[in-house]
């Protein structure tokens, strides 16, 4: 049954999947095409392996989808560069999900109950820091 | 007046110029996003969740300036990530002034007193500080107590030296209407120009998935806030977009009115949504289906989204489009009380801090 956005009270959240440490072998063009589209929305880096067997690790911030997998093409920030490099799906042989996600285990439901837990021990100034970036 | 007369004739020119130019689509505000590094770690943001590699990536000021001459938008938001953070910001917005542009600098202004000095007053540039409501909200919301005290003493200290300072509030569920009132107040009491506020986006990529608002309860939210306002409240914002989250108004969204450019490109199709990036300002406009987006296209992503950056630029083109427009703006603005007795505050759910508070004060 489709939801009238109208009479929402409260709006559905994504579901996102357990990927880290994952890896596909992208044995037909479906799986292919979906493996990429996973990478695009998973909120750490991959690692991608080319037919030549060459490999790049980094973010994926972006893919360009066409009707066939030579002209379809993602793209990608490598870890420690400011370049982006392209690469077509044509040319992917494989996929793994080597990197962290980065917004795993920090729900809403996780900081309540760290401060909980701080405020039981009778900390004060509780805070969630940014993770270190080095 | 919410905002300077210079900055309204600006907007209000700007915009009558693209209708004469009989251009459908054009930018209003350019949200400039120079990184996503940021010194609070918000459960409701999705604009962090990134590895550290690209979070130690920046625009240089250089890139700032080509992107705002690209897409010539009169107004530009910086938001990020925490602006401050970025060791070439007092570069990037005296750049920015020097152009005419009227410069939103967002911040959580942790770092603001300390890099006031940085930045000279103009009437081009405000400080729009990140409030989500009053201290306890505030601090629960941005996952950080003593984040309230720390911003209200830089917003009293910018205003002090002759800075433009606004106020930008993002609500999730679980706001208590009645708090945000007086918020609004103690707001209005520290000097500051203005107030923005916004329903939060359910960001596919934020922690937190559980606590954004529908439009139902959206409208509901707005409508008990917004009704029966004091005479005091400024809100530098289009009145019409305000009655749009109150329920009073419909808008189809306008998601190239306040296109985003950070480290990845021009954004599509959004600032909200991150569905590609393009190289180029006119490669942005031309190469997005445009049908696809908004609620009204049916498009999951944009069911629930009522947020300013899809539809404060709707508003605004509302009024520009007609004369019935220009008159609701005028109505909006010079008899904004909204008087409504039948406003209603439903409880809000007790924050956990106060609760704890409570049980501390009664010994349980």
């Amino acid at each position: 049954m489709s939801l009238n956005p109208d009479e929402l009270e409260l709006a559905p959240g994504f579901e996102h999947e357990n990927l880290q440490g994952q890896a596909f072998a992208l044995a037909t063009e479906d799986e292919l095409r979906d493996a990429l589209e996973k990478a695009f929305d998973y909120r750490g880096d991959v690692t991608i392996t080319r037919k030549s067997g060459a490999t790049i690790e980094g973010y994926v911030f972006d893919r360009r989808i066409a009707p066939t997998l030579a002209a379809s093409e993602i793209r990608i920030i490598p870890r420690g560069e400011r370049k982006k490099e392209t690469i077509s799906f044509a040319d992917i042989a494989a996929l793994a999900f080597t990197g962290r996600d980065t917004a795993a285990g920090k729900s809403w439901e996780a900081w309540v109950k760290k401060y909980n837990e701080k405020k039981a021990a009778g900390e004060t100034n509780i805070e969630l820091k940014p993770e270190a970036l080095d | 007046m919410p905002v300077p007369v210079s900055q309204a004739w600006t907007v209000a020119t700007y915009v009558l110029k693209q209708k004469l130019a009989g251009r459908k689509r054009y930018p209003l505000v350019l949200m400039l996003e120079p990184l996503f590094r940021c010194n609070l770690a918000c459960a409701g943001c999705g604009k962090i969740q990134y590895p550290a590699h690209i979070l130690k990536q920046e625009l240089t000021p250089e890139e700032c300036f080509a992107a705002a001459e690209e897409c010539g938008a009169p107004t530009i938001a910086i938001p990020g990530g925490e602006p401050l953070l970025h060791p070439r910001m007092h570069e990037i917005v005296a750049g920015l002034v020097e152009r005419k542009k009227y410069v939103y600098m967002c911040t959580n202004a942790l770092l603001l007193k300390e890099k006031l000095h940085l930045f000279k007053p103009s009437k081009y540039l405000s400080f729009s500080v990140h409030m989500d409501g009053q201290r306890e909200h505030h601090d629960f919301a941005v996952c950080k107590e003593g984040g309230y005290d720390i911003a209200l003493e830089a917003i009293r200290e910018a205003v002090a030296k002759g800075f433009r300072v606004t106020t930008n509030t993002t609500l999730f569920d679980g706001a208590d209407p009645d708090s945000v009132r007086a918020f609004f107040d103690e707001m209005m009491e520290t000097g500051v120009e203005g107030m923005m506020l916004s329903p939060g986006y359910s960001y596919d990529k934020a922690p937190d998935q559980k606590h954004f608002l529908g439009r139902a309860r959206t409208r509901s939210l707005f409508n008990a806030i917004l009704s029966n306002r004091k005479p005091h409240w400024q809100f530098n914002m289009s009145p019409l977009f305000l009655e749009f989250l109150m329920g009073k108004r419909s808008f189809t969204c306008t998601p190239w009115g306040m296109p985003t450019y950070n480290v990845f490109g021009w954004q599509k199709p959004c600032y909200l949504l991150q569905d590609g990036y393009a190289e180029s300002f006119a490669e942005l406009m031309e190469s997005v289906e445009w049908s696809k987006y908004g609620t009204e296209s049916g498009n999951p992503k944009c069911a629930n989204c009522m947020v300013h950056s899809g539809y404060e630029a709707s508003a605004v083109d509302y009024t520009f489009s007609s004369l019935k427009g220009l008159m609701a703006t005028a109505k909006a603005m010079f008899r904004s009380e909204y008087k409504d007795p039948n406003a209603v505050h439903r409880p809000a759910p007790q924050l956990v801090q106060i609760e704890s508070k409570a049980k501390d004060e009664v010994g349980v």
